[in-house]
């Protein structure tokens, strides 16, 4: 990684990042349009600017993702 | 920061047909209340199960039993802010995945308050500071390279005692961001805001110091 990239990313910060509580309130929202195959990015672009800076909150997004792709499809019996 | 994405609520008729069914059977009144509460806590045990060991790596002087007592504790506090929060569900997500988030989300914050009590962030990772090994200048870096180096310590060197703090933890030392919130007695969203500013701040600085990391801070 070039040393120009590696400092944009220590230092990112972009205007329109919508915080980590707006991003925890539709994070299931955003993972099941991924799921679905589109862009959540379209429909939450705060988010999506949101879990690129948060290690916190992209971790999060990431276990949920991964839940709800194995253990989505469980219904009540 | 912007206030966040506002999403569409789903109405009653958009909710799938599980997702319903799930709702009916978790309220008080039904019949079926204790089976749905039961599978529901099945389900959310499986997925703290699945979380935890995905974050494994952050608890490894864990042992198994205790990493299954984790999971436990995980998927109760998850059922009762599950059934605490029926009517909150607005259909945006399967119920099953909206519920899995509150899995996810007190996996997250139980492994923090873990790492946290066994590890804190020792004084080096707040206060130092040094430059990463990565961003160091080294000696055969060009001039133009160690300029710019020199520019980002003295616009670290800027920050207010807590927007350096954090940035210097996060940023430059790799500690948790849950972690750093304990340590400070703080929460994810507030010690984010810090760190945002500062990342903006030292951006700003480096640009005005003729130093912008990309065109855009340079034209701003």
């Amino acid at each position: 990684m070039t040393d120009h990239r590696r400092l944009d990313e220590l230092l990112r910060a972009q205007e329109g990042d919508a915080g980590c509580s707006a991003s925890e309130d539709i994070l299931d929202a955003y993972v099941e349009l991924e799921l679905a195959g589109k862009d959540p990015a379209h429909m939450f672009p705060g988010t999506a600017i949101h879990l690129q800076s948060c290690p916190g909150c992209r971790a999060d997004h990431d276990g949920l993702l991964e839940a709800a792709r194995r253990f989505g499809d469980l219904k009540l019996q | 920061m912007s206030v966040g994405d506002a999403p569409t609520p789903a109405t009653g008729s958009a909710v799938d047909l599980d997702s319903r069914q799930w709702l009916a059977q978790l309220r008080t009144k039904h019949p079926q209340h204790e089976h749905a509460v039961a599978m529901l806590h099945d389900m959310l045990l499986r997925v703290a199960r699945h979380e935890l060991s995905r974050r494994r790596a952050q608890l490894r002087w864990i042992s198994g039993p205790e990493l299954d007592d984790l999971a436990h504790q995980s998927a109760d506090d998850a059922l009762v802010n599950v059934l605490r929060r029926l009517d909150e569900f607005r259909g945006l997500s399967r119920f099953t995945t909206w519920a899995y988030k509150f899995a996810v989300f007190e996996v997250s914050s139980k492994v923090a308050r873990h790492a946290w009590r066994r590890q804190p962030p020792d004084a080096g990772e707040l206060a130092s500071d040094r430059l990463p090994d990565s961003l160091a200048p080294r000696p055969g870096d060009r001039l133009e390279q160690r300029e710019r180096l020199a520019a980002l310590a003295a616009a670290i060197g800027e920050l207010t005692a807590r927007q350096r703090k954090v940035f210097v933890a996060i940023a430059l030392n790799d500690v948790s961001i849950d972690v750093l919130a304990l340590e400070l007695g703080s929460n994810r969203n507030a010690i984010y805001k810090n760190l945002f500013d500062a990342r903006r701040n030292v951006r700003a600085k480096m640009a005005a110091a003729g130093h912008a990391v990309t065109e855009q801070d340079a034209i701003g």
